[in-house]
């Protein structure tokens, strides 16, 4: 009898100890992901998936496009390039090579933007440029700004995100290139309201098919449009409804660094930009949205920011558990990377245009 | 009789001791680096939202039980309170390895080198030490436990 309520007791305090972490499990899990404030639509098939190519590597990034080619740059082996014709399945390897042989680097970034390549480091700072198919990179901007994000917009141009050292908030500029570097900061356009570096996080986007640059802020529903001086800024929102980044920010630890202490809420994860479309990855589930679909594909929501609309939304399936990390539209053509391979779509009329036409 | 009885005195105690050590430790290493400890713990996928208040109340908690696990009145419940807790942890652990997107740690010292498995073996080897001494403590004659 004793021995009984013992046992019941045990049993007791151990399902109550399980049980309540459980909830607080559930409880969090779902504050994550559900949020039945938009609707999405998912109209059949804007894009259908032509091949899948194997790289042998799953640490190539997106490094440019030309025509009906992509480069993509490998970010283990930063002198190495492989250039992927999409219509012929031609693959070839290229290797870069800087005429400084003393070169010291700690990161590389490589960008292909023709007739020119980059080589950029914004730690050392340095930016190397050459041209494209003699594939010697040369010095051409040192000791300009430091930044830690650059997008090469054109021969002359490069659209960087830095730290200005008057306000210490991340901050957008351009480094101008004709005679001899120049650079304009505005740090107007990335307005913080938590810490002005975490909080104003994202990418750097640009059309390949048209004047306009982006930017896409990852914690809250919005991105920016504007003009490769960086004025005529439009600023848009997603479909999402996190106005203020929800990240919470740490205090200096004993080595002077700042960690965020919680997880951020990520509302966009990463974009592409073409023609007058702007292509965002968002993990968020939005009305009568399945989170099991999570497991299974990644959804890609399209904005139209010339009319500053919601298009439409699409899933881009995962390969062998690998989700999507970066993609790019070239010409009518949507190219992925997903793990080690890489995914080529055909982007379908009326949902996309074909932007082969509108460049010329 | 004798001989079980005595065991049903020092089992307890000693795993009573074994368990207020190990609580006073862990307790106190979190508090060391506690602002480490507190970020850790936000950066866990599961108690994002609590981890303010978690991370006072389990080195708390821990210190409590500890202090309860050393006063000969208190043994028992301090014993069913180590269960629990150690219940909680590891099902934070399991939950966190199977079922979250990514795997955080917010251990201290020794225990912060410990892989997860050998994590989940510790606390079943406390969770079983103490509900050992749960039973033996109450199996018999509850009186025997007073007059010792």
């Amino acid at each position: 009898m004793i021995a009984n309520n013992i046992h019941i007791k045990l049993l007791g305090t151990i399902s109550l100890g399980i049980g309540l972490v459980v909830i607080l499990f559930l409880s969090s899990e779902k504050q994550l992901h559900q949020n039945n404030a938009f609707t999405r639509s998912y109209p059949p098939h804007p894009v259908i998936k032509l091949y899948d190519l194997d790289l042998g590597y799953n640490s190539y990034y997106i490094a440019g496009t030309d025509h009906n080619e992509i480069y993509l740059g490998n970010s283990t082996a930063p002198w190495h390039l492989l250039k992927v014709n999409i219509s012929s399945k031609d693959t070839l390897h290229i290797e870069l090579a800087p005429t400084n042989k003393q070169l010291r680097y700690r990161s590389l970034k490589v960008y292909v933007s023709p007739p020119f390549f980059f080589v950029m480091d914004g730690t050392m700072p340095f930016i190397l440029r050459g041209k494209v198919g003699e594939w010697k990179a040369r010095p051409w901007i040192e000791q300009t700004a430091y930044f830690n994000k650059a997008l090469p917009l054109d021969s002359t141009k490069i659209l960087i995100r830095t730290i200005s050292s008057t306000t210490h908030q991340s901050t957008l500029g351009i480094i101008e290139h004709f005679k001899s570097p120049n650079l304009i900061l505005d740090t107007s356009l990335l307005r913080q309201h938590i810490d002005g570096v975490f909080d104003v996080d994202g990418i750097l986007i640009k059309n390949g098919y048209g004047p306009e640059v982006g930017y896409v802020f990852f914690y809250k529903n919005q991105f920016m449009i504007m003009d490769s001086h960086l004025k005529n800024v439009s600023r848009q929102r997603t479909i999402d409804t996190v106005e203020q980044a929800q990240i919470r920010v740490g205090n200096q630890n004993k080595k002077g660094q700042i960690s965020m202490s919680a997880p951020p809420l990520t509302i966009n994860k990463f974009a592409c930009m073409a023609g007058r479309f702007v292509l965002i990855q968002s993990d968020r589930l939005g009305k009568n949205e399945n989170k099991a679909m999570l497991d299974q594909a990644s959804i890609i929501d399209v904005y139209n920011y010339k009319e500053g609309i919601y298009a439409f939304s699409f899933y881009l399936y995962h390969i062998a558990g690998h989700k999507p990390r970066a993609f790019e539209i070239i010409g009518n053509h949507m190219v992925a990377l997903v793990g080690d391979q890489l995914s080529i779509y055909r982007t379908i009329e009326p949902f996309f245009e074909n932007l082969n036409i509108i460049e010329h | 009789m004798n001989r079980l009885t005595k065991i049903q005195v020092w089992l307890p105690y000693t795993v009573s001791i074994l368990c207020a050590i190990m609580f006073i430790y862990a307790a106190t290493s979190k508090l060391w680096d506690f602002q480490q400890f507190e970020v850790q713990l936000g950066q866990s996928p599961i108690l994002t939202t609590y981890a303010e208040w978690v991370a006072w109340s389990v080195p708390v908690t821990e210190y409590i039980l500890a202090l309860l696990l050393l006063t000969e009145r208190f043994r028992l419940i301090a014993l069913y309170g180590s269960l629990g807790l150690m219940t909680m942890f590891t099902t934070y652990i399991i939950l966190v390895l199977n079922f979250s997107d990514y795997i955080p740690c917010s251990c201290g010292g020794v225990l912060e080198d410990m892989g997860w498995t050998e994590h989940i073996m510790f606390n079943i080897f406390f969770i079983v030490l103490s509900i050992t001494a749960i039973l033996l403590s109450t199996s018999g004659q509850p009186h025997q436990i007073q007059v010792s």
